[in-house]
């Protein structure tokens, strides 16, 4: 903290050798001589153009005292700047961000001494930019809009701010996804399926723009809790934002670097910080279902984080066991943070607990509401199916990652997350492909209960057969956990700092 | 300055692309990395370079290992790899001023090394075109200005030669014989065998990812070619086939042949035996015009140990 502190020191006091990310300048120059960029730009004014002359010499017959065309003109424009925007640039820089990274073959300039946060935060403005000249060029005739009625320019200028973040949101999910180590043909049927995807981003927008437009979003601007629902929208916006940033720097880091410590820490404080603005809004709001939103969206979160760190490597780099803490409990947080799928394992272990005994309290006896929102059988409900999903998903990741180490040493440890993820897999279909032979090419056993499949669990309505899930995915567990145990222990012994550092012996010098 | 390989492995599924190799250089000196395609030459070139990760062993670049501080290494390291420039939509002085800004050079001192490296390639006077627009010569320029721009103090080339007109070669020659003048360490791979020879120290032979031979250009050349070859030019040329006949029983001498007109043939005595045949020649009433040693470059050592295998 005191060196991030002195570093920050030190910059403001040197502002005068301030310069610009290098990569926002080069993105930048490519971007202007980029004849897709010029092309699309050039494109979205003339769409913009056509429909404004379209909706002036139809609206321009209908002799009309009270005339509001500017409102259904300016939904058209956000429809074309959305689809321009969201389609378009985060494409652009995805494209040119997975070409730069071709499997074993990356842009020299990954090479350089520019640190990964500083690569990925120039593609980001590079694409932030990119973004602002295309709204900047559609913002005359947005604000054209205002002088034919209907649209007030606080909504105008606040429907554009709104759209401005769902495209950078969308500009770094693209960035993320481009910085997947993944082969090229795996990359072009991303790119395609994110091209079709972003429909999905597109039309919810232009509909909550839309809403924003006919509520009159001017006129909300004075209350209170328009501002709170703004902000919290933004925090939310810009959490999700700042994890694939995280995400994406770890991906494009050296493999011997500290990649888990940056993004733990972040997924870390984004739980901590969600934890307790769920329990001030169910203190203050007398609103326990907030926990549960908080719960949710943290299982999900865990679960992804689970696959990751199973994936994680036994072997610490020497820069790595270089800064583990000596002793006491500063190298026990150390374990939960640093690279290595036994410190993953035991962080995701400690934030799943928590997260999940937290609601369980909230829900059970902590809110004054708890007793008239949720029923007994929501809580027990909830009581039964979440440990036993829990338990389902680290069986599977404790199996996977036994196979991997006694059957798989060899291979990466990436294959043990793969494993995982196929051992789920197998647990959902497989059942369900042997009782639809057995029960005579009938889908209606796959109603029943298939021990062992996780999916199952949530199909279950009735907590007696849920119980028995969490019994046999219990025993699962435990016996993972005992094969597992070893390696834990081992792991957990080894975590600790390099007294000396390893001299290799001298090679004799060739031809000298 | 020095530049430890140590027991390097990379394996690329079941392909073992470089396979336990250890070698190092010194500041100062050109070390000619030689194989047929496919040994891992370039392979090597990239770990050094911190482009690829080993699977197993090390590069140490003035102590400091290419795997565990990548970012430290880089600093140190300029590499010129085998393909070209890719940003064609650039031109050549927004590329070096790119890479100047990215090895972290600022204002003043990066204006200066941008100017400094576009003289001394070369490149000052299409510095406003497009990379596109250049041809392979001038965009291997550029990419060595690349690598300059940040001085540092080794440089790995990959097939620097391949390509270019007898006259951009001469002119990379002279540049890299500049850059060692400067005590930086090169490390260089080529086909070009006998342009090596003449601006390398050390020699490097690498076939399917092993080490065949490394050392200085003349330790290996004693250890690789033991026997000299002597060429014999006769004023009377169609007494080639009889002179053939005449060198084959003399002593030390081994596999005799006629190359363009000239008799050529292995030699494996001293000055004193070699001086030895030239008498016994002019003894024998042969009208000898030249008698010489012809000195073996990097081809012949590359064809004495290679066997032409890849993976």
């Amino acid at each position: 903290m005191t060196a991030v502190l002195a570093k920050l020191r030190s910059n403001l006091a040197n502002w005068r050798d301030w310069e610009i990310n290098p990569i926002v300048i080069k993105e930048l120059r490519q971007a202007v001589r980029n004849r897709a960029v010029a092309g699309m730009l050039m494109l979205m004014l003339v769409v913009l153009f056509i429909f404004s002359l379209g909706f002036l010499i139809s609206n321009s017959f209908d002799i009309d005292s009270d005339n509001q065309i500017g409102g259904p003109m300016f939904q058209t424009f956000v429809t074309i700047l959305a689809g321009m925007s969201i389609f378009f640039i985060p494409l652009y820089m995805g494209v040119r961000i997975a070409a730069e990274r071709q499997e074993n073959n990356p842009d020299l300039m990954y090479v350089t001494t520019l640190s990964p946060a500083r690569i990925i935060r120039g593609k980001f403005f590079c694409g932030a930019y990119m973004a602002l000249l295309f709204f900047s060029a559609c913002m005359p005739f947005m604000a054209f809009t205002n002088l034919l009625r209907g649209v007030d320019l606080p909504t105008v200028f606040f429907i554009l701010f709104f759209l401005y973040l769902i495209v950078c949101a969308a500009n770094l999910l693209a960035i993320f996804f481009a910085c997947l180590p993944l082969s090229r043909p795996f990359k072009i049927l991303l790119a395609l399926y994110g091209f079709f995807q972003s429909i999905w981003i597109i039309v919810p927008a232009v509909f909550a723009s839309t809403h924003m437009m006919r509520a009159g979003i001017g006129s909300m601007m004075g209350e209170r809790y328009f501002w709170i629902e703004t902000v919290t929208s933004i925090t939310i916006a810009g959490a999700l934002g700042g994890l694939f940033y995280v995400l994406s720097v770890a991906l494009i880091s050296p493999p011997s670097a500290n990649r888990a410590l940056p993004v733990r820490r972040y997924i870390t404080l984004i739980w901590l910080l969600g934890g307790l603005l769920a329990l001030a809004w169910v203190w203050k709001a007398a609103d326990p279902e907030a926990i549960l939103v908080w719960h949710h969206i943290m299982f999900i979160l865990l679960t992804l984080s689970l696959v990751v760190v199973v994936s994680n490597g036994d072997r610490l780099s020497f820069r790595v066991r270089r800064d583990i803490p000596a002793a006491g409990w500063k190298r026990t947080v150390a374990f939960l943070f640093f690279n290595g799928a036994a410190g993953g394992l035991a962080w995701v272990t400690v934030l799943y607990a928590i997260t999940y005994l937290m609601s369980a309290f909230v829900m059970t006896i902590a809110s004054p509401r708890a007793a008239t929102t949720f029923s007994i059988e929501d809580r027990s409900h909830f009581m039964i199916v979440f440990p036993a999903v829990l338990a389902y998903l680290f069986a599977y990741a404790l199996t996977a990652l036994f196979i991997h180490r006694q059957f798989l040493p060899n291979r990466p440890a990436k294959v043990a997350g793969l494993l995982a993820i196929l051992l789920a897999g197998l647990a959902a279909v497989g059942p369900g492909i042997v009782l639809f032979f057995l029960n005579q090419l009938s889908w209606n056993s796959l109603e029943g209960m298939q021990l062992g499949n996780v999916f199952n669990v949530f199909y279950l309505h009735n907590d007696g057969r849920a119980f028995y899930h969490l019994c046999f995915a219990g025993a699962w567990l435990l016996v993972a956990a005992i094969l597992n145990a070893r390696w834990f222990w081992r792991q957990a012994n080894d975590f600790k700092p390099l007294a000396i550092r390893a001299v290799p012996p001298e090679t004799a010098p060739a031809g000298q | 300055m020095k530049v430890q390989v140590k027991n390097l492995r990379k394996e690329f599924g079941r392909t073992v692309a470089v396979d336990d190799i250890s070698f190092s250089f010194d500041s100062g000196h050109v070390f000619g990395f030689v194989g047929p395609n496919g040994a891992g030459k370039t392979t090597t070139m990239r770990i050094i370079s911190t482009i690829e990760e080993p699977t197993s062993g090390d590069v140490l670049v003035d102590g400091v290992s290419v795997c565990e501080e990548p970012e430290l290494a880089r600093r140190l390291v300029g590499y010129v790899p085998d393909t070209l420039p890719a940003h064609g939509d650039v031109t050549v002085h927004e590329y070096l001023d790119f890479y100047g800004r990215a090895y972290g050079l600022r204002g003043q001192k990066r204006t200066r090394a941008v100017e400094a490296i576009e003289e001394f390639t070369n490149v000052a006077g299409i510095r406003e075109k497009h990379l596109r627009a250049l041809s392979k010569g001038m965009k291997q320029r550029v990419s060595l200005g690349r690598a300059l721009v940040y001085d540092p103090h080794i440089l790995v080339l990959d097939e620097p030669a391949a390509g270019l007109d007898p006259r951009a070669r001469v002119e990379l020659r002279e540049l890299l014989a500049l850059l060692a003048e400067q005590k930086k360490a090169i490390l260089i791979s080529s086909h070009i065998l006998t342009e090596l020879t003449e601006i390398c120290n050390g020699v490097v032979i690498i076939e399917r990812g092993k080490i065949l031979e490394t050392g200085t250009i003349d330790d290996v050349l004693k250890k690789s070619v033991p026997r000299r070859t002597i060429a014999v030019r006769l004023a009377d040329v169609s007494a080639g086939p009889h002179l053939l006949k005449e060198i084959l029983q003399m002593p030390h001498v081994e596999n005799a042949r006629t190359v363009a007109g000239e008799t050529h043939f292995e030699f494996g005595g001293n000055d004193d035996a070699a001086a030895e045949i030239l008498n016994l020649l002019i003894a024998r009433k042969f009208k000898v015009v030249e008698f010489r040693q012809t000195r073996a470059n990097l081809e012949d050592i590359f064809m004495t140990v290679t066997k032409g295998g890849v993976q």
